[in-house]
C-alpha cells in the first residue's frame, strides 16, 4: 500500500518561482535606472543601513555549480533588481509613516480632525469648519471620518492613542470614553484653556461632570444625547406617565388594530441596551453608583430589567426587539407600525421629513417612572478632545477649533441643523434656539434631568459585562437574581 | 556500535534547526502569556503587579469563562461530526467516476478558498430578518436568526460546516485514492455487498485519514473566532461567545491582559489536552500513515 503524504513542499517553490519572477521583470531591458529617490528618506541612517543590506543580502551567482542559472541579461543585474524590492519596499513604508513624522508643507500646521459621520444637515458644520479655515490661513486642517458604530470607534482610538499615535490632534469622543482616556494619559489636560469652573457654570450638570476627571478639564462638550419616549397621538390618549399607564395604552391600541407593535426600544447586545436598561433602573427608584463602587444587584435594579423582560413577554415589545439598535427601531416606528417608541432626539428630525408616514402624528414625552414622575434619561453625547501625544505646535490652532466648535453660537446653530440638543445652558433661554428649533428647546427639562451612566475610568470594562448579562436577562436566558450576581461579582473584580 | 551512535548525534544534529524555529515561533511567545496571566495587567492605566493565581482563581469562579467554554464544547463536537459526516459522503461519491467529475472536484473547494471573514459577512446577510435570503425562501413568520439564543449557535455552526466539509471531502478523497483497486475486485468476486465492502474495506482503510482529519478539525475548530465574531459578535447574550472571543474581548476590548491571557493560556492547555487524547485513543496518527 502506498504511503499517502500531504505534500506541503509548494509553497516555498511557488515563492521561489515568485520572487524569480519580480527579479526577471525588474531588470528587464538590461537598463538600470537608478531608484527613485524619496524626498526627506534618502538621507537618514535608516535609508543607508536598508539600502546596505540590499548590497549585502543580494543574491549572487552560485558559485559552486558548473552551469549557474543566469537572469535574461547576466546575474549582475540581480543585486540592482533586489535594492529595487528595498526600494519599493521602503516607499511603502515611507508612505505609511509620512504623516506620523508630522512635516508640513510649506510651514503650514496640518490638523487632523476626525469624527463619526455628520447627522442632519451637514453644511452647518462644513460651514464653521470653513470660518475655522479662513481664520487661521496658517492652517491646512484635515477631516476624517470614522464608522458609525460606538464600539469600533472606540477600538480605534484605543489602540491608535495606546500607541502614542501623532495622527490626530483633535477628535469625537464618547461621553462614556473621557474618563477612561484621560486616566490612560490619552487626552491633553485643557484646564487653563477652558477652566473646570466655567465648564461647570457654562454647561448642563451631567454633561460636565464627564468631562471633568480629578478637577480638571480634559474635553469639552460638542452635544448631548437624551433618551425620549416617542408616542402616536392619533392611537393614544396622552402621553403614559407610568409603566402601568405605558401597557395599558399599548394594549389597547393593539387591541384596535393587532398588526401594530406596542412599544419598541433597543435591546440588541451593545451599549444602547445598557442605557434602556439604566432607564428602567432609574425609573424604578434604583441607584447605580454608591461612592465610587458600582452597584448593579439591587431590588430596584431587578425590578427595573425584569419589567423591561415582561414587555416581551406580555407581548407588549415584540421579540424582535432583542436584535434591535436604534435605526431598527425608528423604521418600524416611521412607518406607522408602532405605538411607543424609546429613541434619541435625531429620530423626531427624521419623522418630521414630507415621507414620513407618520408626520403630524408624533409627540414625545419623557420617559415614564413607576411613580409618575419625569423619568430620567441616559445621558448621551460628543465631546471635543485633544489627542495628548500631537505635536506642541499644534496645540494653540487645535485649541482654537475645539473653542468655534463649542461656541454658544455653533452649539444653537448645530442644534437648529441636526436636532441634537447643546450642551450649553444658555442655549435653551436663546430665542434663535426657539423660534428655529422649538422641539429641542423644549428638551430643557428632560435634559436636565437626564443622568450619566457610572462614571468611572473602567466603564468601558463594566459596559461589555453589562451588557452580556442585560442581554441575557432581556432573552430570557437568565432571570435578574443569577445575572446580576453574575454581573457584580465581574464588576467588582474589574473595580477591585 | 559507534557508528550507531554517531548517527544517532547526527539524528538530533538534524532535528535541531526545526527544534530551534519552534521554540522561537511557538514557545518563546508562550512563555510571557503564561507570565502575563500571572499578573494584573492593564497596560492604558500602567498597571502591572503579579498577582499569583488570582487570575486563575476567579477564572474557576467566572460562570462566563464555563458558558464560553460550554459554547465552544457544543461547537466543535457538532460541527466535527456533521462535518465528518459530509465530508466522508462527498468524497465517496467523488471517488467515483462519473462525467465531469474533475469539474465537480474543483467545484467543492471553493467554500473552502472564500476567506472565513468573507463567507460569514455572506451568510450575515442571508439570515438578515428583513431582506435576507432565508426570509424571503420562508415566508410567514420573521425568523430572526442571529438574534436568537438557541438558533444563532446553529448558524454559526452551519457557516463551519459549510466552509470546511470540503476540505475535510478533500482530505478524505486523498485517502480513498490510497486504496488499493484489487482489495475491491476481490470483493467484489466474493460476492460481498457495497455496504459490507464500505465496512469491511473502505472505513478500516481510511482510519488513519479519519484520524489526521479528525485532529486537524477539532483543534481549528476548538479555537474558532473568525467565523463566529463575524456572524454574531458573541452575542445574543453570549450564546455564541467562544474561549477564543472572550479572550479577544478582554484583551482588545477591555485591555485587561492578565485576565486575557489566563484565558489564552487555558484555551492552550485544552487543546493540548484534547490532542493528547486523540494521541492516546487513537495512536499518533503518522506512524499508522507511514506504511
Amino acid at each position: 500500500m502506498k504511503g499517502a503524504y500531504l505534500r506541503t513542499c509548494c509553497a516555498p517553490r511557488s515563492l521561489r518561482f515568485f520572487l524569480r519572477c519580480v527579479l526577471v521583470f525588474s531588470s528587464r531591458g538590461g537598463t538600470r535606472r537608478p531608484a527613485p529617490k524619496k524626498r526627506g528618506f534618502s538621507g537618514s541612517p535608516l535609508h543607508a543601513w536598508l539600502a546596505s543590506l540590499a548590497v549585502k543580502y543580494a543574491p549572487r551567482a552560485p558559485r559552486k555549480k558548473p552551469r549557474p542559472r543566469v537572469a535574461r541579461d547576466g546575474s549582475q543585474t540581480r543585486p540592482v533588481a533586489s535594492a529595487l524590492l528595498v526600494f519599493i519596499a521602503v516607499g511603502v513604508i515611507e508612505q505609511g509613516c509620512t504623516r506620523a513624522s508630522g512635516s508640513d508643507d510649506a510651514g503650514k500646521i496640518h490638523i487632523v480632525f476626525k469624527h463619526r459621520p455628520l447627522v442632519g444637515n451637514a453644511s452647518v458644520f462644513r460651514e464653521r469648519l470653513a470660518d475655522f479655515r479662513r481664520a487661521h490661513p496658517e492652517v491646512e486642517l484635515t477631516t476624517e471620518v470614522l464608522p458609525n458604530v460606538a464600539d469600533i470607534t472606540h477600538q480605534y482610538y484605543f489602540t491608535a492613542l495606546a500607541a502614542r499615535s501623532r495622527d490626530i490632534d483633535v477628535f469625537v469622543a464618547d461621553i462614556i470614553w473621557i474618563h477612561e482616556f484621560s486616566r490612560a494619559g490619552f487626552l491633553r489636560d485643557l484646564s487653563s484653556e477652558f477652566p473646570p469652573a466655567d465648564i461647570k457654570r457654562d454647561f448642563i450638570e451631567g454633561a460636565a461632570d464627564a468631562v471633568i476627571a480629578d478637577g480638571r478639564t480634559f474635553a469639552v462638550p460638542l452635544y448631548i444625547d437624551v433618551g425620549l419616549l416617542y408616542y402616536r397621538t392619533d392611537l393614544v390618549p396622552q402621553p403614559p406617565r407610568t409603566y402601568d399607564e405605558l401597557e395599558a395604552f399599548a394594549k389597547t391600541a393593539k387591541y384596535k388594530d393587532p398588526s401594530l407593535s406596542g412599544y419598541v426600544w433597543q435591546a440588541r447586545q451593545y451599549e444602547g441596551l445598557i442605557c434602556n436598561g439604566f432607564e428602567s433602573i432609574w425609573g424604578h427608584g434604583g441607584v447605580t453608583t454608591q461612592g465610587d463602587r458600582v452597584t448593579l444587584d439591587t431590588p430596584e435594579a431587578r425590578a427595573g430589567l425584569d419589567f423591561l423582560r415582561g414587555l416581551i413577554v406580555h407581548g407588549t415589545s415584540p421579540a424582535s426587539v432583542t436584535s434591535a439598535m436604534e435605526e431598527e427601531s425608528r423604521r418600524v416606528f416611521e412607518q406607522g407600525r408602532a405605538v411607543f417608541m424609546r429613541n434619541w432626539p435625531y429620530a423626531w428630525t427624521e419623522m418630521q421629513k414630507e415621507e414620513s408616514p407618520v408626520r403630524g402624528k408624533v409627540g414625545v414625552a419623557p420617559l415614564p417612572t413607576i411613580t409618575g414622575d419625569p423619568g430620567f434619561s441616559a445621558l448621551g453625547g460628543g465631546e471635543l478632545v485633544i489627542n495628548a501625544a500631537a505635536p506642541e505646535s499644534h496645540l494653540a490652532a487645535s485649541i482654537d477649533l475645539v473653542r468655534t466648535l463649542t461656541s454658544l453660537d455653533a452649539n444653537i446653530a448645530f442644534a437648529i441643523a441636526n436636532g441634537q440638543p447643546p450642551p450649553r445652558k444658555a442655549a435653551y433661554e436663546d430665542e434663535r434656539l426657539k423660534t428655529q428649533a422649538p422641539f429641542i428647546a423644549s428638551l430643557e427639562p428632560v435634559v436636565v434631568r437626564a443622568r450619566p451612566r457610572p462614571v468611572t475610568a473602567y466603564y468601558n470594562m463594566i459596559s461589555d459585562v453589562m451588557e452580556s448579562e442585560f442581554s441575557a436577562i432581556v432573552t430570557g436566558i437568565r432571570t435578574t437574581p443569577v445575572a446580576f450576581g453574575r454581573a457584580q461579582m465581574a464588576i467588582d473584580r474589574i473595580t477591585q | 556500535m559507534t557508528r550507531a551512535r554517531s548517527e544517532d548525534t547526527r539524528c538530533y544534529f538534524f532535528v535541531l534547526p526545526a527544534v530551534i524555529v519552534i521554540a522561537a515561533v511557538a514557545v518563546y511567545p508562550m512563555i510571557p502569556a503564561v507570565w502575563i496571566s500571572l499578573r494584573r495587567v492593564i497596560v492604558v492605566f500602567h498597571e502591572d503587579h503579579f498577582v499569583g493565581l488570582s487570575n486563575y482563581a476567579f477564572l474557576i469562579h467566572d460562570p462566563r469563562f464555563w458558558t464560553a467554554l460550554g459554547n465552544t464544547a457544543y461547537f466543535v463536537l457538532v460541527a466535527v461530526t456533521i462535518e465528518l459526516l459530509l465530508g466522508l459522503g462527498f468524497a465517496l461519491l467523488l471517488h467515483t467516476s462519473f462525467r465531469g467529475q474533475k469539474f465537480f472536484r474543483v467545484a467543492i473547494l471553493i467554500p473552502w478558498a472564500i476567506p472565513t471573514v468573507v463567507s460569514a459577512k455572506m451568510w450575515a446577510w442571508i439570515w438578515n430578518p428583513e431582506y435576507g435570503l432565508v426570509s424571503r425562501l420562508l415566508p410567514g413568520s420573521e425568523m430572526n436568526w442571529l438574534g436568537m439564543p438557541g438558533y444563532a449557535m446553529h448558524a454559526a455552526i452551519l457557516v463551519d460546516v459549510w466552509k470546511t466539509a470540503p476540505f475535510v471531502a478533500l482530505l478524505l478523497l486523498a485517502g480513498l485514492e490510497t486504496i488499493p483497486v484489487d482489495l475491491y475486485k476481490a470483493a467484489i468476486v466474493d460476492g460481498a455487498s457495497p455496504l459490507r465492502i464500505f465496512f469491511s474495506i473502505t472505513l478500516p482503510l481510511l482510519r488513519p485519514t479519519i484520524v489526521v482529519v479528525l485532529v486537524f478539525r477539532t483543534l481549528d475548530a476548538f479555537r474558532v473566532f473568525d467565523a463566529v465574531y463575524v456572524l454574531t459578535g458573541g452575542g445574543p447574550a453570549n450564546t455564541t461567545e467562544t474561549l477564543s472571543i472572550y479572550a479577544y474581548k478582554m484583551l482588545m476590548r477591555a485591555g485587561d491582559f492578565g485576565y486575557g491571557s489566563t484565558l489564552a493560556v487555558v484555551t492552550f492547555l485544552c487543546v493540548m489536552a484534547i490532542s493528547a487524547i486523540y494521541i492516546r485513543l487513537l495512536g499518533m496518527p503518522t506512524r499508522n500513515i507511514r506504511i
